[in-house]
């Protein structure tokens, strides 16, 4: 059967639908409240699976079971994965209230960013290439929609086809992947093929899968090559999706990627030519040039959406070192940091979003002296951007201290050399846009006002769990070292659970 | 097992040609068309592995293929409402005129 949060998602992504036609009916605000409601439940619901999940597997089957159909499989990573997912998606659903209200056609909103946020839990939660096309493309294709949703403008709707376009070839590649996994191993489901892929004579074909499952997915997660789609979607979208896009879309591009790699690929690499050595310098390349080029463009925007949209385009690559490590210590680094980075370009978003309401302009010189008008939000931008920047005593110093630290282990300096230049160029473009805001005005800014508390109290929320996470991070690297062991050394257990499962 | 080649190869072709015209042509919607030729390309991957196993068909390939079929349809109908929007703006369906968002 069906995880029950995924159910509650989706049947709530469709009622909400039917509470946007009550509201244009009676006027009132019934569908916000339901979407935070139904959000909340799936946290809840999310908390209960964490306990009875702990760091062992859950397997839910649909139909006939794992050989021949569907199924889903949990375990601590796919918890954490959705766990971020379903936190930002509460918070920035309660912001759209107050963000949000001179739209039209607010139903159909509420109801995609459920049903957005139902597709990247359905992506952490697969268990088999079938569920994760399925809900992958139900995540892009509301995305699609979100990100061109303010389509009397010129801007979004450009955006949202060239989003559409890149996005769509990167969801056929991943098919192409599939299929020659497929080909190889007669089965689509991870465990399976991890067992089996070993077995089989695979020669250059494992190769050219990993390169079209890298290529699909990394069109998603904006590794430089293919991020082009990147810096128009994301300012482009409304703040709060924005924060959604740049807080987990692209990290949900990321996840699957992993999920392959480490479930299908590094267990396998023995009898793959180049061994794992081919797998981790590939992706320290794309590591590297990912910062790099993300760190440089962010110095040259004069737009506070899309300086922000390329400073993620460097944190992907901060999370490929992660990744690149192929090591426990790594993977927990890298996945920190997507709950980090959830967190704190989350917040940016929302915080310049909040700026960007009151302003109408999205033009760093433009904000100059908005902070004396609105100080909560200059005060929670600050913190976000600080922690972007990896400033001691802020999350992200937490996290990037131990991606960095485990280039070093895997036997990378170089990246971590790399890495450590990256986030101090960063500094570079954050301290200004902060200068921006407390200098002088040089406009007439007294009809600049505070942004409203249902806005603020999701921002605050944020920035006291980036202090949180910066002072005391034990919980969180608690969590995030059990989600990287999920698929490092207990990956024996996902594999065994499968196998149980079709034996009944 | 050199029917298998045969089809692989077509599949590639197809790949090709599809990336080809995503990339290539000017015209929005024959842009679409590229997306659709490397859709079918990727399906007609799956059901060509899905016969490798002579004397029978393995369904799993195709229920892959029906339901990424149904999904193209939808990535193919979101497109096709974003581009009468993206007319609606720019009053052309040459997509070099979408260059105004840049850097």
């Amino acid at each position: 059967m069906f995880p029950t949060i995924l159910l509650t998602l989706m049947a709530g992504a469709v009622a909400t639908a039917f509470f946007g036609l009550l509201d244009e009916k009676v006027g009132s605000r019934s569908k916000e409240v339901f979407s935070s409601i139904i959000l909340a439940i799936a946290l809840y619901m999310l908390y209960n699976l964490y306990v009875s999940v702990g760091d062992g597997v859950m397997v839910f089957t649909i139909g006939v079971g794992p050989p021949l159909a569907a199924c889903f499989e949990v375990d601590a990573l796919s918890v954490f994965i959705a766990a971020c997912t379903v936190f930002l998606a509460l918070l920035c659903t309660v912001y759209s209230a107050r963000y949000m209200e001179h739209d039209t056609r607010l139903a159909e909103y509420y109801s995609l960013l459920l049903s957005m946020t139902a597709g990247m839990v359905g992506v952490a939660f697969a268990g088999d290439m079938f569920t994760l096309f399925v809900f992958w493309e139900l995540m892009c294709i509301s995305s699609y929609v979100l990100v061109a949703f303010r389509r009397e403008r010129w801007a979004p709707v450009e955006a949202g086809f060239k989003y559409l376009i890149m996005s769509a070839i990167g969801a056929t590649m991943i098919l192409f992947g599939m299929s020659f996994l497929y080909g190889m191993t007669g089965t689509l489901n991870f465990a399976q093929i991890s067992e089996t892929l070993a077995e089989v004579d695979a020669g250059v074909w494992a190769l050219v899968a990993f390169a079209a499952l890298f290529v699909g997915f990394g069109i998603k997660a904006a590794v430089v090559p293919m991020h082009t789609w990147l810096p128009d979607a994301h300012p482009e979208a409304p703040s709060p999706i924005s924060a959604m896009l740049s807080g987990m879309v692209i990290e949900t591009g990321l996840y699957g990627f992993i999920r392959l790699l480490y479930v299908v690929f590094i267990p396998n690499a023995a009898v793959i030519d180049g061994g794992l050595a081919t797998f981790k310098v590939t992706i320290g390349f794309f590591a590297a040039i990912t910062m790099i080029v993300g760190n440089v463009m962010a110095l040259l925007q004069k737009d506070i959406k899309r300086l922000l949209a390329y400073s993620s385009i460097a944190q992907i690559g901060y999370m490929l070192i992660g990744v690149a490590a192929a090591t426990e210590f790594g993977l927990r680094g890298c996945f920190l940091h997507v709950l980090n980075h959830s967190l704190m370009k989350g917040l940016a978003f929302l915080a310049a979003g909040a700026i960007v309401h009151q302003l109408g302009t999205r033009d760093i010189d433009e904000i100059k002296g908005v902070g004396k008008r609105m100080p909560i939000t200059m005060a929670v931008l600050t913190i976000a951007v600080l922690g972007l920047g990896g400033v001691p005593g802020t999350a992200g110093f937490i996290s990037k201290f131990i991606l960095f630290a485990s280039a070093v282990g895997a036997g990378m300096p170089i990246l971590t050399v790399l890495g450590v230049l990256n986030s101090a160029f960063s500094m570079a473009y954050y301290l200004p846009m902060l200068k921006n805001l407390v200098t002088t005005p040089t406009k007439d800014l007294s009809e600049v006002k505070e942004a409203p508390a249902s806005m603020l109290v999701p921002m605050c929320i944020m920035a006291a769990l980036i202090i949180l996470i910066g002072i005391y991070p034990a919980p969180a690297v608690q969590f995030a070292h059990m989600a990287s062991e999920a698929v490092t050394t207990k990956l024996s257990t996902y594999i065994e659970a499968i196998v149980r499962a079709i034996l009944g | 097992m050199l029917a298998t080649f045969v089809y692989l190869m077509f599949t590639f072709a197809l790949l090709f040609i599809g990336l080809y015209c995503v990339s290539a042509k000017r015209n929005m919607i024959r842009m679409l068309f590229g997306v659709e030729i490397l859709l079918n390309a990727a399906n007609l991957c799956f059901i060509t592995l899905a016969s490798r196993w002579i004397p029978y068909v393995d369904m799993l390939g195709q229920a892959v293929v029906i339901m990424s079929i149904i999904i193209g349809g939808c990535v193919i109908a979101v497109g096709l409402a974003m581009i009468i929007n993206v007319y609606k703006h720019y009053k052309t369906l040459d997509v070099r005129e979408l260059r105004r968002l840049r850097w």
